[in-house]
């Protein structure tokens, strides 16, 4: 008797240790998967932190001979007034470097202050410009000044330069709000994110209004009005295969049908979603028949019971039971859409576009092409606007899933 | 299933004939892109085969497209042989999966059914964040950190590591699709009754062994659609295999050594600068209808698996 | 659902009409990327015309979408790292695009580089070749495949470091020059490899332009920064790389001498060092007056302050050409003189 009890509680014992071992290996795979997320978060925002701020170089401008906008010259103006600023330059590539202290943009800069402010003109005045990207570089500690001359962006004249403007309090660092307000540039320090956020804001909505319906409709197809046979077998084949098919690929469709079949504008956000939504269709598919799936069938023989119809019983009772695990899909669906960049590259979104596209049909880029297009641009100070658009891209992404969350939330049960 | 439909007032309801008819199109409507991809690809596909035959390319076991750029350049003829290429997907994409399928599939089950509803609020979105990383950073995260350590900590061990290997970019990529199989199938069991569970455990089973005997072989069909979905997604991703595990295409089952895929090479070949009427440019259409065929062969393989060990509980 | 389906519908529509604003469409290589797009952003701040979109597709899938024919779905101007070829001129032709302006915009230069925590390598041709080849000559006459597996094997004067070189795959233009221009350069040293070329020219030219696949040269793909960020990592590789990533990184990596000549920007533009490739642009002719723009954008592109000496696409590493050979260029592309093909 005691013996059987000493065993029995042995075996006992045995089954606790299991469960308690099963439940930390449960704790240990979501503590590493969080772990790589710290990691990777952490370098990105370490990275990209430098793109929140840019150098500002004050500059003396003087309009006073100037009564209205076609007066002025502005990026002699600025020029003059730089030269003003180093009087003892004098010699010509000296001169050259020192215009590299401030952003190719400055001229323009001037302008847009002066269209803005038109009583600037007519006299003289204390202005902020854009630094260049080294400059900015500097200010943020990318560059070390220890380093022998010949391995360094700034070399020892320009050196000098910035450390006098900065003994002048001429040099400052300002929040980067063009960052967020503008398009894209080949200068990193005039270079934005907006016209990309739109543009993947466009594509997105194409996509989602396209495959989380269409999605939908083929999943209840397939699982509720449609009986086990070949040819549903030969969709259901056709359906995961999708799932595995390269993105490049449905750019190539999308090239040959969407743009030289039905004509659509090429680089527009419009056609963009459709091939996304041709791309995350398999995956919104095959998330909502497990979701469907996974409805038990005694929900369904309760409704038919009560003499529901099928489609009504689909409609009324399954199809919201199924809902979270189908919206689960989509955002799991919408968020490689968001992050792809191989199939825009065939029908050209991967493109340099400066200006915000205003509609479904103007040229657009995405923030991935972005972050993929500035990964690869040889000037150093991309890296932190690269890292800072992947934020962005985040910020998207979050903003979804809390979309998501809340839908969830409104569905979820357990019965 | 053999449910029929009762219509209490005899009458038949048009809207929901037209509705069905409705749904069974968006259903036809995977065949129809999968006609549109074939069709895209065939023709030149077709061209490429008139320069290169069909069992060169399927069969051969070297893949080193240095054909010329211009006409003046002769030489380096180069050779298409497909093998090296669908093994290095292969290898890349189990690598994924060894990593993901059991990190995935715990966590799916801690989140069901262990965690506290708040737990779960939180987890299972960061989680998905995973998923929406562009790959691009992946890429830089496996070619930076990963590889420079797996190939240190090889040489400690007296190993050779090539520096771009294949087991750096299948672990980063098994990384980035947890999410697809963690969060599909924790919905997938959350679904599963309660009534399943309530019996294992007033039967005295532990919540380990009920999730063991019970909970997850109900919700098999499900988690296997998840692990079909991570497993298309490693096949089909391209720019961590392009930063992490490079362009040379290495016949070897050896994880250390550095291998390419499928999709990374037709991404190269179709943005590269030769003529696009080249034979190599043209292989990336060859090769898409190859990937194409195999997971074809791949799915219909895992649909009779999956439909073997289908059931229904309740 | 639906209803969000027919707004986007009628929004799409509505605003697609509103949006029929004509722009320049560039596409093609990634390489001139970086080029064409600062003409475009000039071009668009200092004209009333609207910024012209560049698309980065390499420059075969820009050559044929710039072949694809006439009108305002194809683009108007497609860049190329590499010169057009007579067979895509012809099918250019067939499709309408007979007119073709070709503008060759400058050089880049191909570097070898390395971590700047080892030693600066002073390489010759003759090295690079024997280092990368598929197959060198045994000795004897004859050829063997490539048994070298440290720098000083190929040349007791080099470090004893294993070779391992990251660099462009088939599929890119900057290989293709690298095989031209360094490995023939090397190879055609031997004089028994020399002469084959008047004898049998494909054999040469296998023998020249095969880089080995044994694991040496590693095909690294073609985003060149995270090139310098291996290499960074890695002290012991070498990389090959446009100029521009040089330029930009001088505090990671260093460029290697070749045939005695440092990879620096006069040195590259003065034509001493061996290893640089031109850039071209491609203007279809009967687009000029169609779409609004081009022949002043192609008039930026050609001006002094752009791609001279002291313009600012040499600030983002473009190697301008010389005096007369730009003043050709600028006069053809300001008359839009067909390209004949010789």
């Amino acid at each position: 008797m005691t013996d059987l009890f000493t065993t029995a509680s042995g075996h006992l014992r045995a089954r606790h240790r299991a469960e308690w071992r099963f439940r930390w290996l449960g704790r240990l795979a979501i503590v590493f998967s969080l772990g790589f997320l710290l990691i990777m978060l952490f370098s990105i925002t370490s990275l990209g932190k430098g793109a929140l701020s840019r150098a500002e170089i004050q500059l003396s401008i003087d309009l006073s001979a100037a009564s209205s906008l076609e007066d002025v010259n502005f990026q002699k103006a600025v020029r003059s007034a730089l030269f003003a600023t180093f009087p003892e330059v004098t010699d010509r590539s000296d001169k050259r470097a020192l215009l590299k202290l401030l952003s190719s943009d400055s001229g323009y800069e001037l302008a847009r202050m002066v269209e803005e402010n038109p009583a600037l003109l007519g006299q003289e005045t204390t202005l902020w410009f854009t630094a260049s990207d080294d400059i900015d570089m500097y200010e943020k500690g990318a560059i070390d000044a220890n380093l022998p001359e010949n391995r360094r962006r700034l070399k020892d004249t320009t050196l000098g330069w910035v450390r006098t403007l900065e003994s002048r309090n001429a040099l400052r660092s300002v929040f980067n709000t063009a960052f967020f307000t503008s398009g894209d540039s080949r200068e990193p320090e005039l270079a934005g994110i907006f016209s990309a956020l739109v543009g993947s804001i466009l594509s997105l909505i194409v996509c989602f209004a396209l495959s989380f319906p269409l999605g939908i409709m083929a999943a209840l197809s397939l699982e509720e009005f449609s009986k086990k046979s070949r040819w549903s077998d030969f969709i259901e084949v056709n359906i995961n295969n999708l799932a595995a098919v390269p993105s490049i690929v449905f750019g190539l469709l999308g090239m040959a049908i969407i743009l030289n079949v039905f004509g659509l504008p090429r680089s527009s956000p419009l056609v963009g979603g459709m091939v996304l939504a041709l791309m995350t269709l398999p995956t919104i598919i095959i998330a909502s028949r497990a979701a469907l799936r996974s409805v038990p069938p005694s929900i369904r023989e309760a409704a038919l019971g009560m003499g529901a119809t099928r489609v009504q019983t689909t409609f009324h009772h399954v199809l919201p039971l199924a809902m979270p695990g189908m919206l689960t899909g989509a955002i799991v669906g919408m968020a490689r859409a968001l992050g792809e960049t191989a199939p825009l590259i065939m029908i050209g979104m991967v493109a340099f576009i400066v200006d915000v596209p205003q509609g479904f049909t103007d040229a657009a880029t995405s923030l991935p092409v972005q972050i993929f297009l500035w990964a690869d641009s040889p000037e150093r100070a991309f890296l932190e606007k690269t890292s800072a658009a992947i934020l962005v891209l985040l910020g998207l992404l979050i903003v979804m899933n809390i979309a998501a969350v809340v839908l969830r939330k409104k569905f979820e049960r357990r019965y | 299933m053999a449910q029929r439909e009762i219509s209490l007032t005899g009458r038949k309801r048009p809207l929901e004939t037209l509705l069905k008819l409705t749904l069974n199109l968006a259903s036809v409507l995977a065949i129809f892109v999968t006609l549109g991809i074939v069709l895209s690809m065939v023709f030149e596909a077709w061209k490429f085969f008139q320069m290169v035959s069909v069992t060169e390319f399927l069969f051969g076991l070297e893949w080193s497209p240095q054909t010329a750029i211009r006409a003046d350049q002769v030489g380096s003829s180069g050779s298409f042989g497909a093998v090296p290429l669908i093994a290095g997907t292969l290898l890349i994409s189990s690598i994924a999966m060894v990593v993901a399928a059991p990190i995935g599939l715990i966590s799916a089950i801690y989140l069901s059914e262990y965690a506290s509803a708040r737990v779960r609020a939180w987890v299972k979105p960061l989680l998905e964040m995973l998923a929406g990383i562009p790959s691009v950073v992946y890429g830089f995260f496996a070619a930076l950190v990963v590889a420079p350590f797996i190939r240190m900590s090889g040489g400690q061990f007296g190993l050779e590591v090539a520096s771009e290997s294949a087991l750096a970019a299948g672990l980063v990529m098994g990384v980035m699709i947890i999410p697809l199989i963690s969060s599909l199938s924790d919905d997938v069991l959350n679904a599963v009754p309660s009534s399943l569970r309530e019996a294992s455990l007033g039967l005295g089973a532990t919540q380990a062994e009920t999730i063991k005997k019970v909970i997850v072989p109900a919700a098999i069909p499900g988690i296997a659609g998840s692990f079909l979905l991570a497993a298309s997604a490693a096949i089909g991703e391209t720019m961590i295999v392009v930063m992490a595990a490079g362009l040379a295409a290495n016949l070897t089952a050896n994880p250390l050594e550095a291998v390419t895929t499928v999709t990374a090479q037709i991404v190269a070949l179709l943005t590269g600068d030769q003529e696009f009427d080249s034979a190599k440019t043209l292989s990336a259409f060859a090769l898409g209808l190859l990937l194409f065929a195999t997971t074809l062969i791949l799915n219909i393989i895992a649909m009779r698996i999956v439909n073997k060990y289908r059931e229904q509980y309740d | 659902m639906t209803k969000t389906l027919t707004a986007i519908a009628v929004l799409a529509l509505t605003t697609g009409a509103a949006a029929a604003q004509e722009r320049i469409s560039i596409v093609g290589s990634s390489t001139v990327f970086p080029f064409s797009t600062t003409v475009a952003e000039h071009f668009g701040k200092a004209t009333e015309f609207a910024t012209p979109v560049v698309e980065s597709t390499g420059s075969g899938g820009g050559l044929r979408l710039f072949c694809a024919g006439v009108g305002a779905d194809t683009p108007d101007i497609t860049n190329a790292s590499r010169r057009i070829k007579a067979s895509e001129v012809a099918g250019c032709a067939e499709n309408g695009v007979t007119d073709i302006t070709e503008v060759k915009i400058g050089y880049d230069g191909i570097v070898l580089a390395n971590s700047v925590e080892a030693a600066q390598f002073d390489l010759s041709l003759r090295d690079i070749f024997l280092a990368l080849a598929a197959n060198v000559p045994d000795g004897n006459g004859g050829t063997m495949p490539n048994p070298y597996t440290t720098w000083a094997e190929v040349n007791p004067a080099l470090p004893a470091t294993k070779i391992e070189v990251m660099g462009p795959p088939p599929t890119s233009g900057t290989r293709d020059a690298f095989a031209e221009l360094a490995m023939e350069g090397g190879c055609k040293t031997f004089d028994w490899i020399s002469e084959l070329k008047g004898e049998d020219k494909s054999a040469y030219k296998e023998l020249c332009h095969t880089l080995r696949e044994d694991g040496a040269y590693v095909e690294a793909g073609e985003n060149d920064n995270l090139i310098v960020q291996k290499l960074a990592a890695n002290p012991d590789a070498l990389g090959i790389f446009g100029y521009s990533f040089l330029e930009q990184n001088a505090d990671l990596v260093q460029g290697s001498i070749v045939n005695g000549v440092a990879p620096e920007f006069e040195a590259i533009a003065a034509g001493d060092y061996p290893v640089s490739r031109s850039l071209y642009v491609y203007v279809k002719n009967a687009h000029v007056g169609e779409v609004p723009g081009i022949a002043e954008f192609v008039a930026e592109f050609t001006n002094e302050e752009t791609w001279g000496e002291f313009g600012y696409l040499a600030e983002k590493g473009l190697i301008p050409m010389g005096e007369a050979e730009m003043a050709q260029f600028a006069e053809d592309a300001a008359n839009l003189t067909p390209l004949l093909l010789d």
